[in-house]
């Protein structure tokens, strides 16, 4: 998938959320692989990807984990919030419900993460503009009252998906520069580039035991 | 973190799924949640005891909840890679794909796993490379001594 060298300045944990079948991991991988999954079956708990952008320069490696919308695996997922710097809100531009349960979504995002988690709301599916069910007016509206930002997208055409990981990490790295965002906090969700170069990272040191050097 | 079989539970997670699931233990009913919350859990513990323990409850789950064949496949396969058990894992994995083929979640794990026993199958091809050389090293040694004797 990606190749080249791991050179990066920063890791940015992402959440992806919202309910089954809007679209997260079709998200995910139109972001990461420049793909459209057609049938993309249901998550099994959480999925992840990385991908590395640039942000003022600044090489950032995104780790996002892309979580179950199916309600049996919401208790697990929950802790996958947890230290989380973005966090992105999907709903279905063409499906009601799924944006009736944003506020859900939203008041477990903002207990579960820290205050300078950047939260952006994603409405998908703009391709279906014929079947909408969410009006953008509205939808922005609700962005605007809680302070997300908010783009409508699509991870079939990719119209927008870009722009959503990538003013995401450009909020994120604005905190940080800002000071806004405590670098040293554990739970910030950012972590600074590995101290030799070329090495990944790993997020939780204990989990190496299985290196056999 | 460079893919799902590196990710840890916090132990805060695997001791609150665990007090439910013993607490319903206790009144004799435990819910397929419950178990399958927990053995979510302890499959990803960085203990193999506890990874041992999520494999057989998933497997209780196989046989007796049908309708979550494919979770519980999907963390047989995680948990069995995760303590090595790479044959087995794979064994898992395919059982899922003759089901759907093309899930993207499980042939990324699939591709996981086969870089893992690439790895490990090279670190063991190094580490036979090392012992060559000290063995060689030695025998050079002996036969520098033994020459010097003349």
């Amino acid at each position: 998938m990606t190749s080249g060298p791991y050179n990066y300045s920063y890791i940015f944990k992402y959440i992806i959320i919202g309910d089954m079948g809007v679209g997260k991991s079709c998200l995910l991988h139109q972001f990461t692989d420049k793909k459209f999954m057609a049938d993309c079956p249901h998550t099994i708990g959480v999925e992840f990807g990385t991908r590395i952008i640039e942000v003022a320069g600044q090489k950032i490696k995104l780790q996002i984990w892309d979580t179950a919308g199916q309600e049996r695996f919401r208790a697990v997922t929950r802790s996958y919030y947890r230290g989380a710097a973005g966090a992105l809100m999907v709903y279905d531009i063409t499906r009601r419900s799924t944006y009736n349960h944003l506020s859900s979504w939203l008041t477990d995002t903002r207990n579960l993460t820290n205050p300078s988690t950047v939260i952006f709301l994603i409405g998908n599916k703009s391709d279906l503009d014929g079947q909408r069910d969410v009006t953008y007016e509205e939808a922005k509206q609700f962005a605007d009252e809680n302070g997300l930002m908010f783009v409508e997208a699509s991870a079939k055409t990719g119209q927008n998906v870009e722009e959503a990981f990538l003013e995401t990490a450009k909020k994120i790295y604005q905190s940080i520069q800002d000071g806004r965002l405590d670098l040293n906090a554990a739970e910030s969700g950012v972590q600074h580039k590995p101290a030799s170069p070329g090495r990944p990272l790993a997020a939780q040191p204990p989990a190496r035991d299985n290196c056999a050097c | 973190m460079e893919d799902v079989l590196d990710e840890v539970v916090s132990s805060e997670d695997l001791q609150k799924f665990e007090r439910v699931f013993h607490e319903q233990l206790h009144l004799g009913k435990v819910t397929h949640k419950a178990q399958f919350e927990y053995a979510w859990c302890l499959v990803r513990s960085k203990y193999p005891t506890d990874i041992r323990k999520g494999i057989l409850l998933l497997k209780e789950l196989f046989n007796s909840h049908p309708e979550g064949k494919r979770d519980y496949l999907f963390y047989l396969a995680i948990g069995n890679a995760r303590i090595k058990e790479y044959n087995k894992a794979l064994h898992y994995v395919k059982s899922f794909l003759e089901i759907e083929p093309a899930n993207q979640q499980v042939l990324a794990l699939e591709r996981q796993i086969n870089k893992r026993m690439e790895k490990e199958g090279l670190i063991g091809i190094a580490m036979a490379g090392t012992a060559v050389l000290a063995l060689g090293g030695l025998v050079g040694l002996g036969v520098a001594l033994a020459s010097k004797k003349k």
